[in-house]
């Protein structure tokens, strides 16, 4: 056999790949009085499996426990089958688990999708790039351009609009309690790390979508519309932009050619909070 | 070219439970090695451990999925992150595993074996030079544990080896617990596997504990060093000289200062040896 040969027959041994001749792997591997040559190759597979559900499990401690050992094996043997490792860093196995959820018929709890959602962007924001936050002065520092200006929001930072309330889930099975049943309803979530640690929390729905805006590049007065129904939506809109620079969540605010904006007037101050 | 051995002493894996005490103390150990992909990220708490401990000791990257003998092409990106990484370190070894893990662009993420053949021979020597030209150093790469073997083989694996290193003029991270935990498996002396490697090759030596499963052993990382690892420890000192050596424990890892034990009783073999200097083959 080649080597390209060998590799193909293994690498579908080892995942267990269809229609694979039994014949072959006496062809191909030795194997010995005591332990067959089938035997063998046995081992890798059973080991390639529990390898990956070890992986799987760092990512998604919560996920694991919220559907037990043998749901959670089985749910992982059917992502793997599904969508294979395409990356040479295991770490990034788990970052199509939550749309795969999504696309599965029959789940135990219909928020296990947004559980997903929400300990991917914890695994994602624990390994991202540092970078210093502004302040709020940063903000003043942009003088009359300010609703043309664009923010650049800290490389650990995600906001996610998830369809269940599985932050408080999330905290139950942090402190061991019984998880509440599902909750349906739409929840904006901002997951970021300050430090080594990560935080998540939950945000208004315009506010997600503020972030969301801002994440996309999109000027400072797009950004604020988002705010537009509040009763007074210039005020959310600078308490908003200021308790995002006093957690950490922007990186840099740039100043480019001006744009009218309905709710920020030029020089706006931006509170601290 | 040739390989020149860098004298770094007795080390332990970097491993996500003694970060804290990594990054409060100097580390009580000559070297530390870190598995490669683990610090690929370009933020976070394992980077800053990693170059915190390296303002201190030296360090030795790990590689477990450069996959130099699969068919697969090398990948750009992984190559491109690892020569970052390895800017960013400045590592004193960089190694990885003479073994193969993806598969039309999927990976395993296990060490899977080689036949010993010309075909991969040839194969695994082009792509040790491609990668040792990425990244403008010599490379080591290390035997692995294996449970199974390939009709096709007509080498050795440490003729295997012993050829890879040469012809791709690379370096051997000699796994004695690997060597011990495949002659248990496949049933050779792993004197003669000893006896067959160049010593002037071998940078780094590795140290590990393994599971007895009866009819096999596997190569779980997950307990002491045994006996009869320690003994063909003092085999490899005794044909090759001092060498820097690792002490492996990747589950159940225990308190850092039971690893480091670990590591002192190998510094305590070599020395208690009185060895010569290094011997060349």
């Amino acid at each position: 056999m080649t080597l390209a040969e060998t590799q193909e027959l293994f690498y579908r041994l080892v995942t267990r790949g269809p229609d694979v001749d039994p014949s072959a792997v006496a062809g191909c591997f030795l194997g010995s009085p005591d332990l067959d040559a089938a035997e063998r190759v046995g081992i890798y597979a059973d080991m390639y499996l529990w390898r990956l559900v070890d992986g799987l499990r760092e990512d998604f401690p919560k996920l694991a426990a919220l559907l037990g050992d043998r749901a959670f094996l089985a749910l992982c043997r059917d992502y793997v089958a599904a969508d294979p490792s395409d990356d040479p860093d295991l770490g990034r196995l788990g970052r199509r688990l939550a749309p795969f959820l999504r696309a599965r018929p029959n789940l135990a709890r219909p928020d296990l999708p947004a559980l997903a959602a929400l300990e991917w962007a914890r695994a994602e924001v624990f390994f991202a790039a540092p970078a210093a936050p502004v302040t709020s002065t940063a903000f003043s520092a942009v003088g009359d351009d300010l609703p043309a200006a664009r923010l650049s929001l800290i490389p650990a930072l995600r906001v996610l609009r998830l369809d269940h309330d599985v932050v408080t889930l999330w905290r139950q099975l942090e402190q061991g309690q019984l998880p509440h049943a599902p909750t349906p309803g739409q929840q904006g979530v901002v997951v970021w790390r300050t430090g080594y640690d990560v935080y998540h929390t939950v945000v208004d729905a315009d506010e997600a979508s503020a972030l969301a805006s801002a994440a996309a590049d999109r000027p400072l007065a797009e950004v604020c519309l988002s705010f537009a129904r509040r009763p007074d939506p210039a005020a959310s809109a600078f308490a908003a932009l200021g308790s995002w620079a006093a957690e950490g969540w922007i990186a840099s605010v740039r100043s480019p050619e001006g744009c009218p904006c309905p709710l920020l007037g030029a020089g706006a101050h931006i509170a601290s909070s | 070219m040739g390989f020149s051995r860098i004298p770094i002493g007795h080390g332990v894996g970097l491993r996500p439970r003694h970060y804290g005490r990594m990054l409060d103390e100097r580390p009580p150990v000559d070297w530390v090695e870190a598995i490669s992909e683990n610090f690929m990220a370009p933020g976070g708490r394992p980077l800053a451990v990693l170059e915190k401990v390296r303002s201190e000791v030296p360090v030795a990257l790990h590689g477990v999925s450069l996959s130099i003998g699969s068919v697969d092409a090398l990948a750009p990106s992984y190559l491109q992150r690892l020569a970052t990484l390895a800017a960013r370190i400045e590592p004193a070894l960089v190694s990885d595993h003479l073994c193969w893990g993806s598969h039309g662009g999927r990976y395993v993420h296990d060490l899977l074996p080689l036949p010993y053949t010309e075909e991969s021979l040839a194969h695994v020597v082009g792509r040790v030079r491609v990668v040792q030209d990425t990244l403008r150093r010599q490379i080591l790469l290390e035997n692995i544990s294996s449970y199974v073997a390939f009709q096709d083989s007509t080498m050795t694996e440490w003729e295997f080896l012993s050829e890879v290193a040469g012809q791709a003029d690379c370096g051997i991270l000699l796994d004695i617990n690997n060597v011990y935990v495949s002659a248990r498996n496949h049933g050779f002396d792993p004197i003669a596997y000893l006896d067959g490697i160049p010593g002037g090759r071998i940078g780094q030596l590795h140290l590990a504990g393994h599971c007895d499963k009866g009819r096999y052993l596997l190569d779980s990382h997950d307990a002491a060093v045994p006996d009869a690892v320690w003994d063909l420890y003092r085999e490899a000192l005794r044909r090759f000289g001092p060498i820097p050596t690792l002490v492996e424990w990747d589950d159940n890892v225990p308190e850092l200062d039971q690893l480091v034990v670990q590591s002192r009783t190998a510094a305590a073999i070599e020395h208690e040896m009185a060895i010569p200097k290094a011997v060349n083959a």
